[in-house]
């Protein structure tokens, strides 16, 4: 299925699951007039007719024959940049679990090696000084510098 | 005359302009990091200003908001992240030209218009505050949610290809907005009992997420890792030729800032997504915009530093703060004992005299430590791309982390960077989600406010002089961005059928 098809069906499956959520919203005796769904269902169903349009626009389309507007990506070029981009985000989540126990300093070190090396650099002592004093360097601005509180070493 | 004495002394007053150029520096600092808000930097300084002279402690605090709200346009040229709210819309033609290699010139242009504007917006703020003020006063309800509709309304101009996807794109941001407490009922929406949901998405997790996160995924894919970004990037201050080029984009933000500055609530994003639309309507060059405009800079940047100025007509005529910074601005006066009002300028003139000097010294230090700092950033983002790439991980990291101490929040940037990736890839907007998260809130609660003054009279909108005015230029925005559009849709129709034919 071409990416014109996969658009109108993702709003469409938002603008839904949305609206699902805003119907589970509780009332209020405070509640107004429109209250606290009324603008939430509106969106939803403003979201449900751009997809609704998007698709009719994606059939007559085909129909007529023209050709689709935006540069087509190939299925192989796709999966690779899900796997790279999946390689990002996990580092980044990766942080978001190992911080509060490892603290704010050797998680940025790890995240720095980590994404330096998952994006082409060799593993090196550069690449570890560079992390080690990048962590350093931010360690300094933000709870130094800054006075934010960072997460400590073992949550302490 | 001894007004003029008085400012003479003052500028002449080492401890006066030593404050001011660190308020701006630590405002840039602030600003140019993601997370670190203007108000965040100045709540950062207000414990230091305790023990200070009341009028130095101003003097600090407003220049670091001057400061922050020119910092904010530093990472959106340079890594595709704006700084602060007001700065998204420098990002779309800043950003192009610093992948251009034109970095430099886009920050010399976004330097020399923040100046400009700040000078403007301090002009306005000293000679019109009287009249300003009574604008502020008379915005009702109705009012704010029509402004709300007329900053909506930029959006048609600015959806890229697709009309529908600009639309869809709004409807998400509008969505996200829904997120917290009910404004009227005060019911929890979309919050799954997360505590940290209860006040909403702040605009600036969706703004890194969207812009940054999503970039950051994007560019794993690509590669060439060892090349520089942004090659023979040096700054550059407009020449002759470009400086008149300008001068109508920030002529159009310098008016537009003005405006929107008196307005409390209504702040630097909309007058800066306004002035882009503007300025790209009146353009002989529409055509660069959204592909690297040095107008798509200037006039966004005009506005944002005009608005920095003249949103202090509210603080010190009525005690009205307009946003977060404006309030911790009202915190200083009041730590002080210094009460805003009509009073705080026949009682304590010398303070108001004293600011007024400091903020023009200010604006002049934005010119110089930009000079100073602004080729070190270049440097920075000239580093190998999976250097680059690390650092602004962490940096929206820790950044992020900083406005609430929360991991929750850095969840919901890594969210909305994954939406980012998609919409990337599926060719949909960010600015008009931006839009709407931005303005979402105010649309919906003035919105229902209204209703519930005028008992459900839906004309209550159209009886407001002002919500009128408003709904009617909207109207206008609109109306003349569909009709380019479709003029720009039949031209391309005709060339093509044209050249087809040969």
């Amino acid at each position: 299925m071409a990416r014109d098809l996969y658009c109108p069906i993702g709003l469409l499956a938002v603008a839904a699951g949305y609206y699902h959520a805003a119907s589970g919203i509780g009332r209020s005796a405070l509640a107004d007039e429109i209250g606290a769904t009324g603008l939430p269902m509106a969106y939803a169903l403003a979201l449900a007719s751009i997809g609704l349009l998007m698709a009719l626009q994606a059939i007559l389309r085909r129909i007529l024959g023209c050709a689709q507007a935006e540069p087509r990506i190939e299925l192989s070029e796709l999966i690779f940049m899900l796997h790279r981009a999946g390689g990002v985000l996990g580092i980044g989540i990766s942080y978001l679990l190992i911080v509060t126990t490892v603290g704010y300093v050797i998680a940025l070190i790890m995240v720095l090696a980590a994404m330096l090396v998952y994006l082409g650099e060799r593993p090196s002592v550069r690449v570890a000084l560079v992390s080690i004093g990048g962590a350093c360097f931010f360690w300094v601005l933000f709870e130094r510098f800054l006075g934010i509180s960072m997460p400590e070493l073992w949550g302490l | 005359m001894d007004i003029v004495y008085q400012v003479v002394a003052l500028l002449l007053y080492t401890p006066l302009i030593f404050v001011a150029m660190a308020g701006v520096g630590w405002g840039i600092l602030g600003g140019a990091l993601p997370g670190i808000s203007p108000s965040i930097a100045m709540a950062l300084l207000l414990p230091l200003t305790y023990g200070m002279d009341p009028g130095l402690a101003i003097v600090l605090l407003a220049s670091t908001y001057v400061g922050a709200e020119y910092g904010g346009s530093i990472p959106a040229i340079l890594i595709n992240t704006p700084g602060t709210n007001a700065a998204a819309a420098t990002v779309l033609d800043g950003y192009e030209m610093q992948k251009q290699g034109r970095g430099g010139e886009a920050l010399g242009i976004s330097l020399y218009s923040g100046v400009l504007g700040g000078l403007f917006g301090l002009t306005m703020l000293i000679l019109l505050t009287k009249q300003l003020s009574e604008v502020a006063l008379a915005f009702t309800p109705m009012a704010y949610f029509s402004l709300g509709v007329l900053g909506l309304s930029v959006i048609v101009s600015l959806s890229g290809e697709s009309l529908l996807k600009g639309f869809a794109a709004a409807l998400l941001g509008l969505m996200v907005a829904t997120v917290g407490s009910d404004p009227i009922s005060g019911v929890s929406r979309f919050t799954y009992d997360q505590p940290e949901l209860l006040d909403g998405i702040a605009p600036i997790l969706v703004m890194v997420g969207l812009f940054a996160v999503s970039e950051l995924l994007r560019q794993a894919s690509v590669p060439v890792w060892d090349k520089p970004m942004g090659e023979g990037a040096r700054l550059k201050l407009p020449d002759g030729p470009m400086r008149r080029r300008l001068i109508k984009p920030q002529l159009l933000g310098s008016v537009i800032g003005t405006v929107e500055g008196v307005m409390p609530g209504a702040g630097g994003t909309i007058a800066s997504f306004m002035s882009y639309n503007e300025a790209r309507r009146w353009s002989k060059n529409k055509d660069e915009f959204g592909k690297g405009s040095p107008e798509g800079v200037a006039a966004p940047e005009t506005a944002n530093n005009t608005v920095a100025a003249t949103a202090l007509v509210p603080v010190l005529s009525f005690g009205i703060p307009g946003s977060n910074s404006a309030a911790i601005l009202l915190g200083g006066l009041l730590v002080h004992g210094l009460l805003p009002g009509p009073r705080l300028f026949e009682e304590n003139s010398g303070i108001v005299i004293g600011l007024y000097t400091g903020l023009f010294v200010a604006t002049l230090s934005l010119l110089a430590l930009g000079m100073l700092i602004l080729p070190v950033c270049l440097w920075l983002v000239k580093r190998p791309k999976a250097y680059l790439m690390a650092f602004i991980y962490v940096l929206v990291f820790s950044g992020i982390y900083s406005i609430d101490q929360s991991l929750f929040d850095l969840g919901l940037v890594l969210g909305a960077g994954i939406v980012g990736f998609f919409m990337r890839l599926a060719g949909f907007p960010f600015l008009p989600a931006v839009l709407g998260v931005v303005l979402g809130y105010l649309v919906e609660s003035n919105f229902r406010r209204s209703l519930v003054l005028s008992g459900g009279d839906h004309t209550i909108f159209l009886e407001d002089p002002i919500s009128l005015g408003l709904l009617i230029v909207a109207g206008i925005f609109i109306i003349g961005s569909l009709s380019a559009r479709m003029w720009a849709g039949w031209r391309s129709l005709r060339g093509g059928s044209a050249s087809g034919s040969v």
